[in-house]
């Protein structure tokens, strides 16, 4: 349901990839301390109704449940459905404001 | 709708979480009432852990869903936690973190328990600000439950035990097969508009038999008020013409100069716009009622015609975006105005732009009653005093319906003002609307639920499903442009379209009407309507009047 669909990318697996997943969890930990991570989770929300990518999620998930039935489907099935199309059809905009704000957040933070 | 499920139908527990609930009843659900943590936007995480990220306790994940387990408080992911169950017996049951929600990891799929979400709600009202004292949470008393019950059962039972004594009498007249009721009238300059809108009302189940129930005896009317004119005895005068059986169109030139007395500044051969003046008429009816009964009732309560058939309730929720606090008010309304659901245009998303290949579907009516309903972040420029924080902050509205009217009228927003160039226009743009209309969704009771997430816990105040099923019987359709177009109205009779085109009437197919241009949509409740259907041919005959007399004011 609505709440399956939000979610942040997911990792593949244990990757070994050296030093970046340690400067990503760095930055995780700050975002979330600071309650940044939070706000932003927020925004977003906002922006991914507004600009209707929810609702497309939404109709994925019924046509999907429709086409299996009620009790065939659970949360996992959904989730893996409309993983690849929901990160594929988040718009440039969307991308583009979130990074802007955890660049200046990481700016005003190292300091 | 053949018969539907309710969307909330209590889904039954799967076979471990009875289990697990044998065994455990409410105590794991109680000890994490202490680690739930509720956000200003009414959203409920589990935080047991303040200092350090919760991760998964076999591959470290920190992103994504995580599980906490409800018998010993581990994290896993939805990898893992298979695993965590598979080695520990017992351990069934876990709760997503972000959402507080029940996931039942032998099924792999979230389940649903109306204790467990009570625990959480009560501690979601408790933790947001003005919580366990005020009503705004969804807790309502029931008392107002049953006597808002009472009222709606008065409104079908008395229209309907009268329809029922109702003789039958078919028109011999009559030159088509045309149901009776149906008559055109006749365009006076400009008027479409008030021919459009009097042939939604006249067909209105409420009020169609409140006029052929002859509520309103005009006799009696003019004694009372002497000379004054009366829109209600216009409009009866109207009705009596228009179920007479008489097909030649008819000249509604009386009502016509009523109602330019009542709303002087519309008067004029301009083309008006139609809900306008369907505002008008219902103002109009409702100050002659509350002067023949001389009471000052406000919208809420008032028992004149226009109000009994049009009246609702709209709840809107002010949520300051820094504490969480909410405050309600309830305003009545006889219509619900609704903005086109379109991304397309320019003028509403000049601040966000959004790629060209993206939301190029049709709008809908169920995408314009979600946008209505949608709780939208009112801008920093429009900031209100919280009562809470005691100053001024962001904060957030949320309109809901807390009671719907018998005869749901929606109005469709089709003027776009440009600020910059200081011009409006016309959207042309093709809405689709369904002829059955399920109103539910769009509830306070199922607004303010799933602003706590995914719960199925039900508010006192839940509205049984069949007062919010809804049958379309008229579309009021514009074509033209914004200064000259022209209004035509579709009647719904016995399951027949008729096209009504001032004049001239004609049956038309169901394609015609979905295909139609809408401007305004009446619903009625679908109690309402199937009597509707069943009565249609008869008619009442008054002992105290003919109504195949002429009457006057037919020029």
């Amino acid at each position: 349901m609505k709440h399956s669909v939000n979610r942040p990318p997911t990792p593949d697996g244990a990757e070994d990839q050296g030093n970046e997943p340690i400067l990503q969890e760095i930055i995780n930990i700050k975002l979330i301390e600071s309650g940044e991570k939070e706000r932003l989770m927020e925004m977003l929300r906002e922006r991914l109704i507004e600009c209707g990518w929810k609702d497309e999620m939404k109709a994925l998930c019924r046509a999907y449940v429709k086409k299996k039935g009620r009790n065939n489907v659970t949360v996992d099935d959904l989730v893996h459905l409309i993983t690849p199309k929901g990160r594929a059809s988040v718009p440039d905009s969307v991308k583009a404001e979130l990074l802007q704000r955890i660049r200046s957040f990481l700016t005003s933070a190292a300091l | 709708m053949c018969a539907r499920n309710s969307i909330y139908t209590t889904p039954k527990p799967c076979k471990h979480l009875a289990d697990y609930k044998l065994r455990h009843g409410f105590n794991t659900y109680y000890s994490i009432r202490n680690c739930l943590k509720t956000t200003p936007n009414g959203r409920t995480r589990v935080a047991k852990h303040t200092t350090k990220i919760p991760r998964c306790s076999f591959c470290d994940r920190y992103q994504g869903r995580l599980y906490f387990c409800l018998m010993c408080s581990s994290l896993w992911c939805p990898t893992h936690i298979l695993l965590h169950t598979q080695s520990e017996k017992g351990h069934e049951v876990a709760i997503d973190m972000n959402r507080s929600e029940l996931y039942c990891c032998l099924c792999c799929d979230q389940v649903y328990d109306p204790d467990f979400d009570k625990v959480v709600v009560c501690n979601q009202v408790k933790d947001l600000p003005g919580g366990s004292k005020s009503k705004t949470n969804g807790f309502e008393a029931c008392g107002e439950r049953s006597s808002k019950r009472k009222r709606l059962d008065s409104g079908i039972g008395l229209d309907l035990k009268k329809s029922k004594l109702l003789v039958s009498m078919r028109d011999r007249r009559a030159k088509s097969c045309y149901p009776l009721g149906l008559r055109g009238l006749n365009n006076l300059g400009s008027t479409c508009f008030m021919n459009s809108v009097l042939q939604a009302l006249l067909h209105a189940p409420p009020l169609r038999n409140y006029f052929l129930n002859d509520r309103h005896n005009s006799i009696q009317c003019r004694k009372r008020s002497g000379e004054k004119l009366c829109l209600l005895c216009d409009i009866d005068a109207i009705s009596s013409a228009m179920f007479s059986g008489d097909r030649t169109p008819y000249t509604p030139a009386h009502f016509l100069y009523s109602w330019w007395q009542h709303s002087s500044n519309l008067a004029s051969y301009e083309e008006q716009d139609a809900h306008e003046f369907f505002i008008s008429v219902l103002d109009g009816i409702h100050e002659m009622e509350s002067k023949i009964r001389n009471s000052g009732k406000d919208d809420g309560d008032c028992q004149c015609i226009a109000h009994r058939a049009f009246s609702g309730l709209l709840r809107s929720d002010v949520t300051c975006i820094s504490c969480g606090f909410t405050s309600t008010t309830y305003d009545p309304c006889v219509d619900i105005s609704l903005n086109m659901d379109t991304s397309n245009l320019s003028s509403s998303n000049a601040n966000k732009p959004i790629k060209p290949d993206e939301k190029t579907g049709a709008s809908t009516l169920s995408g314009c009653l979600n946008l209505f309903t949608r709780a939208e972040r009112l801008g920093s420029d429009q900031k209100l005093h919280c009562q809470n924080c005691q100053e001024l902050r962001d904060s957030s509205k949320q309109l809901s319906i807390r009671r719907l009217p018998l005869v749901l009228c929606l109005h469709i927003k089709r003027v776009e003002h440009s600020l910059v160039r200081k011009i409006s226009r016309k959207i042309n743009q093709y809405m689709q609307f369904p002829f059955s209309l399920d109103m539910t969704p769009y509830l306070s009771s199922s607004i303010v639920r799933s602003k706590f997430g995914n719960r199925i816990f039900t508010f006192e105040y839940d509205n049984s499903n069949s007062s919010a099923a809804y049958e379309i019987f008229a579309v009021i359709a514009h074509s033209g442009m914004l200064e000259s177009g022209h209004y035509v109205t579709y009647l719904r009779l016995k399951n027949q379209w008729y096209k009504c085109d001032d004049a001239w009437i004609s049956e038309v197919d169901e394609g015609i009407v979905r295909a139609s241009q809408c401007y305004m949509l009446f619903y009625v409740q679908k109690l309402l309507y199937n009597e509707a259907i069943e009565d249609s041919s008869f008619v009442h005959i008054s002992p105290r009047r003919d109504p195949f007399d002429s009457t006057a004011g037919c020029s």
